[in-house]
């Protein structure tokens, strides 16, 4: 048992860091991010201020408020749009899975972990923009440490819960083929309900409960909450509950269409 | 002790069938017709420890589906296959543990990592043990020459080069079966030779079990003792190479070069024409039947001959043959 344990970690600590190394391979594209970023973040800080002329509050939260989490939401944006169904659709388009399957690993652990990996990575990456955002738009952070580990929490627990999530429809490839399109169209309703473009507290009664009922925001919307000041820290063990239940059902979920979907498996191209 | 069964094991494709043009496509949408593909047919064979085991036939005959199967990853629609006692799909991992593949159009390494921290990670996968992978690595660099490519990313390898790299990835956890799908596609000849000695060398100090598909026969007389047939999902012919050899061995060929084209000539008994094209003439005898002096007075005297030659069957064309329907005709 501890044995398995020891192994376990020793593997997989070896694929997070070979997956963080690979994503370091492009300089490049970290610089396209940068500048890509900062051009959004100027076009919604505008667009709010726009929106507030006039007002002092909207839905409860003030100019101040809404600015800071826009901000965060900005920055943190791309942890809302998935790897995973692209990666699916290309590994079994491109006959890949056949090698992926006949290494000794649980493919659901060892994808888990390249994605965790790639977000930390990803976040270590964007430091700069933080400090940019600071210096340009004022950017607030919280200074009490409590609230950085309840963000933290809240982060971790909710991009689990959105990679079982998408780790479902993921397993659509071994029928379709072809999962560009269906990532384009999950990326697309992941931004909106998971509270990236507008604070769900601002949408309409209906909106926020269908936001409520799908997992996007627990991905986004309850971490950055807290770090933008909207969400108290009382509320916390409340709404890590709900993130473990979330991500107990989608655990033992996922799990289960996997298993049967990948018996579908036809290599493509003998 | 036989580490691979394979007891009437088959494979059912089921393809979506459709009509070529937009209605068509618009008519598999709604109704989506299918059409069911058996990939391999109620094969049965058994292969034994430290065997190296040419499994061959035509693209499309079926052994890519019979090595997808045997490594898991293909579930079989029914029969059965056991891998060192266990069910490949159902233990799928605990299977990939003691086994190493190479499929030849794709790779296992990371691609934008250098070669040696893919290989790092391929021996902290499968738990090799730090002092037998240091030991491995450097037999290893030696037997491919890999010394100068420890530090080259995947992609940026020529085809050579990544097909030593993968095979070193797939043996350095000493996996005691081994499949290859068609390991030295689109090598040249120095590092095909180089391949097959290092595969050589792998079997006969560790009794690896080897299967190994290819189109290449100098791949196959220079590695296996037994050859497997497969065409059309079935199994043709399992047995030692030179069975085969001594089979179609009685045939020999004569190619006639004439001066006039010439299509109907009569020969003797035991002769056939088996290639005709104009001013030039192939002819296949049994030399059990008849003589190359025979043929060829036979010939001489019907047509004005240039030039003619004489050739030994190698296997590519007994091959050949075999996939032409030759060995059912044997059996008729």
């Amino acid at each position: 048992m501890i044995q398995s344990l020891r192994r376990n970690v020793s593997i997989y600590s070896a694929i997070a860091s070979t997956a963080a190394k690979a994503r370091l391979a492009y300089n490049m594209w970290v610089w396209a991010d940068f500048f890509a970023t900062i051009i959004s973040m100027f076009i919604f800080v505008y667009f709010w201020r726009a929106v507030y002329a006039g007002e002092t509050t909207l839905s409860g939260l003030t100019l101040a408020q809404t600015i800071n989490y826009i901000l965060l939401a900005r920055l943190l944006a791309p942890l809302v749009e998935t790897r995973t169904i692209y990666f699916f659709g290309y590994m079994i388009r491109q006959g890949q899975i056949a090698v992926e399957l006949t290494r000794p690993l649980d493919m659901q652990l060892r994808v888990v972990v390249e994605t965790f990996a790639e977000l930390a990575t990803f976040l270590v990456q964007r430091l700069p923009l933080f400090l940019l955002a600071w210096l340009i738009f004022g950017l607030q952070l919280p200074s009490n440490p409590a609230v950085w580990i309840a963000f933290f929490i809240s982060l971790i627990l909710g991009q689990a819960v959105l990679f079982l999530f998408d780790w479902m429809f993921a397993c659509l490839a071994f029928y379709v083929t072809e999962t560009w399109g269906l990532s384009v169209v999950r990326i697309g309703v992941g931004s909106f309900f998971s509270g990236a473009l507008v604070p769900l507290v601002m949408m309409p009664g209906w909106l926020q409960n269908i936001a409520a009922a799908m997992p996007f925001a627990q991905a986004m919307s309850v971490p950055v909450s807290f770090l933008s000041g909207i969400t108290s820290l009382a509320d916390a063990p409340r709404l890590w509950t709900i993130q473990i239940i979330w991500l107990a059902a989608l655990l033992i979920l996922s799990r289960v269409i996997f298993s049967i979907t990948v018996r579908k498996v036809t290599v493509q191209g003998g | 002790m036989s580490v691979i069964e394979v007891r009437e094991l088959t494979k059912v494709f089921k393809i979506p069938k459709k009509e070529i043009g937009l209605t068509g496509a618009i008519k598999a949408l709604f109704m989506p017709k299918y059409e069911q593909k058996t990939a391999v047919d109620r094969v049965n064979f058994q292969i034994d420890e430290g065997e190296v085991v040419g499994y061959i036939g035509v693209n499309g005959a079926g052994k890519s589906t019979t090595i997808k199967m045997l490594t898991g990853i293909l579930v079989p629609t029914s029969g059965h296959a056991r891998v060192l006692g266990r069910d490949p799909h159902k233990e799928r991992v605990a299977n990939a543990r003691e086994i190493g593949v190479v499929f030849g159009q794709r790779t296992q390494l990371w691609w934008d990592l250098a070669f040696i921290e893919s290989l790092n990670l391929v021996a902290r996968i499968y738990q090799v043990p730090e002092t037998r992978y240091k030991k491995l690595l450097d037999q290893f660099a030696e037997m491919l020459e890999l010394k100068e490519l420890f530090h080259v990313p995947i992609r940026n390898m020529s085809l050579g080069q990544k097909m030593r790299a993968e095979l070193a990835a797939t043996l350095i956890h000493e996996p005691r079966v081994v499949y290859l799908d068609e390991p030295t596609i689109g090598l040249d000849l120095i590092v095909k030779e180089r391949i097959r000695e290092f595969i050589k060398e792998q079997n006969q100090t560790k009794s690896t079990t080897v299967v190994l598909t290819t189109h290449d026969l100098g791949d196959i007389e220079e590695l296996c003792k037994r050859v497997i047939i497969i065409d059309a999902g079935r199994l043709i012919y399992d047995g030692p190479i030179e069975t085969i050899k001594q089979q179609f061995g009685k045939y020999r060929e004569i190619t006639f070069e004439t001066i006039h084209s010439s299509e109907r000539v009569t020969l003797p008994s035991g002769a056939e024409t088996t290639h005709v094209e104009p001013r030039r003439l192939t002819v296949r005898f049994d030399r059990t039947l008849t003589t190359a002096s025979q043929v060829a007075a036979a010939l001489m005297n019907q047509i004005e001959v240039k030039d003619f030659s004489l050739s030994e069957p190698d296997l590519a064309s007994i091959i050949k043959q075999i996939y032409n329907g030759a060995l059912n005709r044997e059996a008729a």
